[in-house]
């Protein structure tokens, strides 16, 4: 149905899509036992399996309807030069403040992204977002009542994440650097694109922070950090990935 | 000197190792109050109670009981109430219940008629 | 999850002979032996509200502390299933923590007394976690052999007598099963896989034999303590039975898979139907629980470390008219 190229560009999106949720998800997997409350602790925990689900679940398609090879393999046995995750998901937790914000961010755009998915023309990931709204309508839901309650809580939780806020915004608008073939995807009816999905995106931070009495960065002036669609990544992958894939590389060919 | 641990988790967390701590952590009610929680499992049936979550407000309470109370089999609905608005009667006016089960006058079973027709039957068997 | 069998107690002596009324207690005992259950601000002698809170608080501080050896091996985790299986696996037990907290404050401690004494050394926990989790083999050993011992113990005390606690284990106890299964599988694959596998799993194995040994704690001759504590099912099986169902259920599963227990004595009678084995090092336990174990210092400062750095979550979101009161569970 789709020519060589067009699912060249397929292949881009999933994989990219699937490298973000599984190195975001990885990352809030690590406060598990280390929350600021044990509710939140249990909440969180069950955003990140739900990220690392989609990983999966994207890589999956990748594998059945795209010919890559199988999801274990390509989260454990692919080097660093080949993930195409952005730079803010790479980082390490920080506190509190910082998850948080990233946990917005992040899971706002792939909130845009999934509902305009869900009416794609490549059927595969259209029936994987419809599949997955409910669970992505509820992270929205705990990072938005999050960033609005600390954003009216103490002088303290104010500052903290305005500052994250800023720091952070170009590492943002780097989930949307543009990839090859975006083009004959958006002509195609099987994604909206980056530009697309940024000016959704910037709109609803926008409402969200300004409700929480926060303010949003200028983009026009926020230098977004590229590269990571590319292969080329901060300092914080290659550990992460050794870390990931430290008892699974012992034998790759073995079953755990 | 930090702690050195097994896990990479707690070795990022650079902890320093420290003989003796100070005490109290945790101030008075620093872990919020509490909202009694009530899970439906399917449409039609009632919701029961299911425990509590710690929540600084209504909106975050819900946010942690989908999970707590949420996470494994089925759910379509949840009420979150705060503990404080909830007004329990005591055990120890259980006696007011006491007789109930006695008044039959309310219950089906408190009704028997066989006996009496039985009896009409009898002393009128041309009927 | 994790609740062992002992129960530390250094407090008995203060509070097993306060005078209780008489009819009080009479009709307290009788709705035991009636196999009634006991609920929040019903009267309650002191010494079962004490041997309660302590008994509930210690069950979910080995909870919340049980999670660090396994959390230990999130990141690391081999391959999608194992990964979320076990953040799946240690989020329950925060949320098992979270369930317990909650049945002990019904009785009237609040949730920041009983952490701080957790985090001051004075409230204990199940010991068995204050030893390190090397590889991801003691992720296998630990899911199967001590989530089975806590079962074993949870078992017995989700028909003891107090109403909360009980909702709260009838909870615990179905996610437990999956908790089980999990370990039981890894366990399974490990012994069953490559000779490093195999040799990673028995190495596991031979390192907690120990500690899983000590789980339910030194054999309790039926003293008048114990006996008092059974008869209000405080206490529901003493620290022997329980060791003897776990042995008698888990040996079998442990060697079918070729695994060597490192016990040359361990074997069933087949006269008593008893197994015996090699006695544990009490000493060691008594050190460990005294906070001299492995990894004690380590686990407390973990803890610590979590309730000082979301202090300002905490603290932000808390509202001037809060007010808590007492949970109902």
């Amino acid at each position: 149905m789709f020519n060589k190229e067009t699912l060249d560009a397929v292949r881009s999106l999933l994989l990219f899509q699937a490298d973000d949720h599984l190195i975001i998800g990885h990352r809030n997997s690590e406060w598990t036992g280390l929350g600021p409350i044990l509710e939140e602790d249990i909440a969180f925990s069950s955003i990140a399996q739900d990220k690392i689900g989609h990983a999966l679940g994207l890589y999956t398609i990748l594998h059945e309807q795209l010919g890559e090879a199988e999801p274990d393999t390509l989260a454990f046995m692919r080097n660093e030069t080949d993930f195409t995750s952005c730079h803010l998901v790479e980082l390490p937790i920080g506190e509190y403040d910082f998850s948080l914000v990233r946990h917005f961010f992040f899971d706002l755009a792939a909130h845009i992204r999934f509902e305009d998915l869900a009416t794609s023309a490549f059927d595969p990931v259209a029936k994987l977002a419809r599949k997955v709204k409910g669970e992505i309508k509820y992270h929205v839901f705990h990072a938005n009542t999050f960033i609005n309650q600390l954003g009216h809580g103490s002088e303290e939780s104010k500052a903290r994440l305005q500052s994250a806020v800023n720091q952070n915004f170009g590492l943002a608008l780097g989930m949307f650097e543009s990839f090859e073939g975006e083009n004959l995807l958006v002509q195609q009816g099987i994604y909206k694109g980056e530009a697309a999905i940024r000016e959704i995106w910037l709109g609803e931070v926008q409402a969200v922070l300004l409700e929480a009495g926060l303010k949003m960065p200028d983009a026009a002036t926020t230098a977004s950090v590229l590269g990571g669609r590319k292969g080329f990544h901060t300092e914080f992958l290659q550990p992460l990935l050794d870390e990931m894939t430290e008892v699974f590389r012992v034998d790759p060919a073995a079953e755990w | 000197m930090k702690i050195k641990s097994l896990d990479p988790r707690v070795d990022r967390l650079a902890l320093d190792a420290v003989d003796k701590q100070p005490d109290a952590v945790l101030q008075p009610e620093e872990h919020w109050g509490t909202y009694q929680v009530f899970h439906q499992r399917k449409r039609g049936e009632k919701h029961s109670s299911v425990g509590i979550v710690h929540a600084p407000s209504a909106e975050l309470a819900l946010v942690f009981a989908k999970e707590q109370y949420g996470r494994r089999g089925e759910t379509v609905n949840m009420w979150i109430v705060n503990t404080r608005d909830v007004l329990a009667m005591d055990y120890d006016d259980y006696d007011v219940f006491a007789t109930t089960p006695d008044k039959m006058y309310r219950d089906p079973a408190g009704y028997k008629v066989n006996d009496k027709i039985a009896e009409f039957k009898k002393a009128n068997l041309h009927v | 999850m994790y609740g062992g069998g002992y129960i530390h107690d250094d407090q008995k002596k203060k509070t097993e002979n306060v005078a209780e009324d008489p009819a009080l207690l009479a009709e307290f005992e009788a709705r035991i032996a009636r196999g009634e259950k006991v609920e929040p601000r019903d009267w309650m002698p002191t010494e079962y509200r004490r041997q309660l809170v302590r008994m509930i608080e210690q069950h979910a501080h080995s909870e919340i502390i049980g999670a660090l050896p396994e959390g230990a091996w999130i990141t690391r985790a081999p391959g999608f299933r194992r990964k979320l299986a076990l953040m799946a696996k240690v989020q329950d037990e925060v949320g098992h923590a979270q369930l317990l907290y909650s049945a002990a404050e019904t009785l009237g401690k609040s949730r920041e007394d009983m952490i701080n004494d957790l985090i001051n050394g004075k409230s204990k926990y199940s010991n068995v976690f204050n030893y390190p989790s090397k590889t991801w083999a003691d992720v296998a050993v630990i899911g199967f052999l001590i989530d089975a011992a806590a079962i074993v113990n949870q078992v017995a005390n989700s028909k003891g007598s107090y109403g909360p606690y009980c909702r709260a284990l009838e909870r615990i106890c179905y996610e437990e099963s999956f908790h089980l299964k999990q370990g039981h599988s890894i366990f399974v694959y490990l012994a069953t896989g490559t000779p490093i596998q195999r040799a990673m799993v028995q190495d596991a194995l031979t390192r907690w034999w120990q500690p899983i040994m000590h789980f339910f704690g030194p054999s309790d001759k039926m003293s008048q303590h114990t006996e008092t504590l059974m008869r209000w099912k405080v206490k529901m099986a003493t620290n022997d039975d329980m060791r003897q169902q776990f042995l008698n259920m888990y040996v079998p599963k442990i060697r079918e898979v070729g695994i060597v227990i490192p016990d040359e004595n361990l074997r069933k009678n087949p006269e008593t139907n008893m197994w015996e084995f090699t006695e544990p090092d009490w000493n060691e336990f008594y050190e460990v629980i005294k906070g001299n174990g492995p990894c004690n210092a380590e686990r407390l400062a973990v803890r610590r470390a979590a309730e000082d750095n979301g202090a300002w979550v905490r603290a932000a979101l808390r509202k001037v008219d809060q007010h808590y009161v007492t949970p109902l569970a």
